[in-house]
């Protein structure tokens, strides 16, 4: 038999957070006759079940379920409550994220509510072939019909219970109290839960539930505020902010501020007050290896070292300058030996004589020893007057390599044409780098003087100078970046208002002129026919693209090497100069990784937050819900009970105000509450609250106290 | 299974003494995700009667006091709001944070407000 009328109490009620610890089965099942009920509290956090006439429930756990797959067998198990974390290794938790059975707080999945009570029927020790024991069960307050009927039919038919009453869990925590003098027949209980806030007036022991209402806000909304806060703020360790641990810092930091305006100055203003409320919290962080600075005796031992490497390298340079000065000198005599026989044999005997030794005329080697001569004395270390023994040698070479140059052409045979030619490209070669060489030396000497000058001008008015570099530093900083901007199509800042839908991208001028070119030349001139390609000046136009996209390189090199070079410059001169990184502007979103993350970044600042976040339970438009907070609530309960029922009066009613619910143990909950239930009550009405001596657990005690006193 | 496992007995065994319909025969495989009628279904359906307190009849007015305005990013008093974006701010320095978040930080700031308009 249903109890229908009975107490509706509601209940939705929070637990401690701690980790609950594996539930060992209760052993003592059939110690208990089956006329004692089993009393269930199902809150949308915790579900807690035990035997009726006890202080603690036996059974309590997280009301939630997964169903992740067994790796190495590969079927679904069914996992009620936390899991543990050491376990989890044995399964695929991919495609399982934790089920409620409840939508706000009603309950709708059945198949979830039967495999909690599974697990907590299992937990309690029951065996036999039906649950014996009639059972009380909690709900909300005005639990719509149709849950409660599935409720009811999923315990009779699935586990032959022999009776099902239903209550709120609210009223049951009032009756509780009223029962050890917190409250009195009269009062308000204000029940914030998990998913809900209910106010519900109790007139002469029992609940009213025309007068009661209910805010679709409770500590699951508290969470999640913080949570998305937080990660917004801290975007870099965002993975950091999981629901559990929001709630846990909920749990330990949150607070509610008897007056948020003023709260909310103090740290405005930054006073030593705010200063003390701020939590920190310190993420594990390493920080990279420092290279500490070498001490004396390592930097001078790095220098022999470096000495003695260098000593190395100098005495094997000079063993192989003296070898090779040896080898030149043999070479030398045995070339001037050579000549000297030379002159000894007579004039026509040279050919034959000179074909041995692989010279073919004695011009040749005497420009072979006059070319050793010249390395000897370069190895030797002999100053060389080099600009006018080149000239002569290469006059002379000139005479020689090019002998057919002088001559003009007509007198030349085909053959002596084609030689003219390659010596006249050799000639223009060389030339050539000679000529290179020369602009090379006046460029470095045109350099060497500006510098002269600049510093000269530095040294007069260093002030000035320093005002005027950086003043071109930065109109070239802005030219560089400005042109990148553009190439890149960087328009993060631009287009807020479609919230990244639509294109965000500005083609560039080579884009854009891309396009153009490419659909003009697929326009179809109304010919019928597409004739491109037909003409050789077609294809151009690929070219004209490819150009197009060139030229935009290599205009801002200019810049960019101007940029460079005035960073160098002030790098020297400047010593609070710092160079302006580009990777400040582009995407704020993410932590400029170019400065080096210290210990500060992974710092976890936690200030107005803390009594931000439970604000949301005294206005709910914070979050953007439109009813009525807390306080409110209490008066807007009194003003909808029906007058016409009995002679109220509602100073009664204020002078003893109950807070239960998992949420009303937030500290300064009770200061809160009175300031905010005076300011809307009439001057002068006693205004008394007072908090249920266990908020979490109340509930189920009083339904305990409830099922062993009535008979079923 | 493994021993850990048995011996740490989290999982709900798929047979159960005190149940009269296992769930595995309930609930055939396959067809597990059974259609469950959400809370706003539920509602609609049912039959209420204005009189007595329902679901539907017990919620909160809305609030009559003024609407508290603070400020998205810091908390703090918020008489401004920024007209390209929507969000609320307290003054210049946190005006240019504002302005420098990405369209997904401002997204998610509107919608912890309830006030993210959704383009579908």
């Amino acid at each position: 038999m249903t109890d229908d009328d009975g107490d509706q109490i509601n209940r939705v009620g929070r637990g401690s957070m701690s980790f609950v610890p594996r539930i060992r089965r209760q052993t003592d099942y059939n110690t208990y006759p089956p006329s004692i009920p089993i009393v269930i509290d199902n809150g949308a956090s915790y579900f807690r079940i035990g035997w009726a006439g006890e202080t603690e429930p036996r059974v309590v756990f997280r009301n939630i379920v997964q169903r992740p797959r067994h790796k190495a067998t590969g079927e679904t198990v069914t996992i009620v409550g936390d899991l543990d974390p050491a376990l989890m290794k044995y399964f695929d938790c991919t495609r399982s994220g934790p089920r409620s059975p409840f939508d706000s707080n009603v309950v709708y999945q059945f198949e979830i509510m039967e495999y909690i009570l599974d697990f907590a029927f299992d937990r309690l020790g029951a065996n036999g072939s039906r649950i014996d024991h009639p059972i009380l069960i909690t709900e909300c307050a005005c639990n719509p019909v149709q849950s409660r009927s599935k409720m009811a039919e999923l315990l009779f038919e699935t586990y032959g219970v022999p009776a099902v009453a239903f209550g709120v869990d609210a009223a049951f925590s009032y009756k509780y109290n009223q029962l050890h003098g917190i409250c009195k027949e009269d009062g308000i209980v204000l029940c914030p839960g998990f998913t809900t806030t209910h106010a519900i007036p109790f007139v002469d022991g029992e609940p009213v539930y025309k007068g009661s209402c209910r805010t679709n806000i409770g500590g699951y909304h508290v969470t999640d505020y913080l949570k998305q806060l937080l990660s917004l703020k801290y975007p870099f360790h965002s993975s950091r902010f999981t629901w559990e641990k929001a709630e846990d810092l909920k749990l330990e930091h949150c607070y509610i501020a008897p007056d948020y305006a003023s709260e909310v100055r103090l740290f405005q203003e930054g006073t030593k007050e705010a200063e003390e409320k701020t939590r920190y919290w310190q993420l594990p962080w390493i920080p990279p290896p420092t290279e500490v600075p070498p001490s004396e005796e390592e930097i001078a031992r790095k220098a022999a070292i470096r000495e003695k490497q260098g000593q190395r390298l100098r005495e094997m340079a000079e063993a192989k300058k003296l070898s090779k000065i040896n080898e030149m000198e043999s070479e030398l005599s045995s070339l001037r030996f050579l000549v000297k026989q030379l002159d000894q044999v007579e004039e026509d005997d040279i050919p034959t004589f000179l074909s041995d030794t692989g010279y073919a005329s004695r011009q040749e080697l005497e420009s072979t020893i006059l070319k050793v001569t010249q390395s000897l004395r370069k190895a030797r270390g002999e100053p060389m007057n080099e600009p006018s023994e080149i000239e002569e040698n290469t006059d002379s070479l000139n005479n020689e390599k090019y002998p057919l140059m002088n001559i003009p052409d007509d007198m030349l045979t085909p053959e002596q044409l084609k030689d003219k030619k390659r010596q006249m490209f050799l000639k223009s070669t060389t030339e050539g780098r000679l000529r290179a060489r020369q602009k090379r030396n006046e460029e470095e000497l045109e350099k060497e003087r500006r510098n002269q000058l600049e510093e000269e001008r530095r040294r007069e008015n260093p002030e000035f100078y320093l005002e005027e570099m950086r003043a071109q530093y930065k109109e070239v900083l802005e030219r560089v970046e400005q042109k990148k901007r553009l190439k890149t199509n960087g328009s993060s800042n631009g287009n807020n208002k479609s919230g990244g839908v639509g294109r965000g991208e500005r083609l560039s001028a080579a884009q854009r002129e891309r396009m153009r070119l490419l659909t003009t030349a697929a326009f179809d001139r109304g010919k019928g026919e597409d004739t491109f390609g037909a003409r050789d000046e077609d294809w151009q136009l690929y070219k004209l693209m490819s150009k197009d996209n060139d030229d935009d390189d290599e205009q801002p090199d200019s810049d960019e090497a101007e940029l460079a070079r005035l960073t160098s410059r002030l790098q020297e001169i400047d010593p609070t100069f710092v160079q302006k990184v580009e990777g400040e502007n582009q995407t704020p979103g993410e932590v400029p990784r170019v400065r080096q993350l210290t210990e500060e970044d992974y710092k976890i600042v936690i200030g107005i937050e803390r009594f931000r976040c439970p604000e949301i339970l005294f206005h709910p438009n914070l979050v953007g819900i439109e009813q009525v907070g807390l306080d409110e609530m209490a008066g807007a309960s009194i003003r909808r009970l029906p007058h016409e029922e009995t002679e109220l009066e509602e100073k009664k009613l204020t002078s003893s105000i109950l807070m239960t619910g998992g949420c009303s143990l937030l500290p300064g909950m009770k200061e809160r509450l009175e300031y905010g239930i005076r300011m809307i009550r009439p001057c002068g009405d006693p205004i008394i609250v007072v908090r249920a001596m266990d908020p979490v657990l109340d509930a189920w005690r009083g339904a305990s106290a409830f099922a062993a006193n009535l008979n079923f | 299974m493994e021993g850990e496992l048995m011996e740490a007995d989290v999982v709900v065994s798929s047979r159960l003494s005190f149940k009269k319909i296992q769930s595995s025969e309930k609930y055939p495989k396959g067809q597990s995700t059974r259609r469950w009628k959400h809370l706003k279904q539920i509602l609609q359906s049912e039959n209420c009667t204005p009189d007595l307190p329902n679901y539907v009849n017990i919620e909160s007015p809305p609030s009559t006091q003024p609407c508290k305005r603070i400020c998205d990013v810091t908390g703090f008093e918020a008489p401004y709001v920024d007209p390209r974006t929507n969000l609320r701010y307290a003054n210049a320095h946190v005006f240019k944070t504002l302005r420098s978040l990405s369209p997904d930080q401002v997204h998610q700031y509107l919608s912890i407000r309830n006030a993210a308009v959704v383009l579908k």
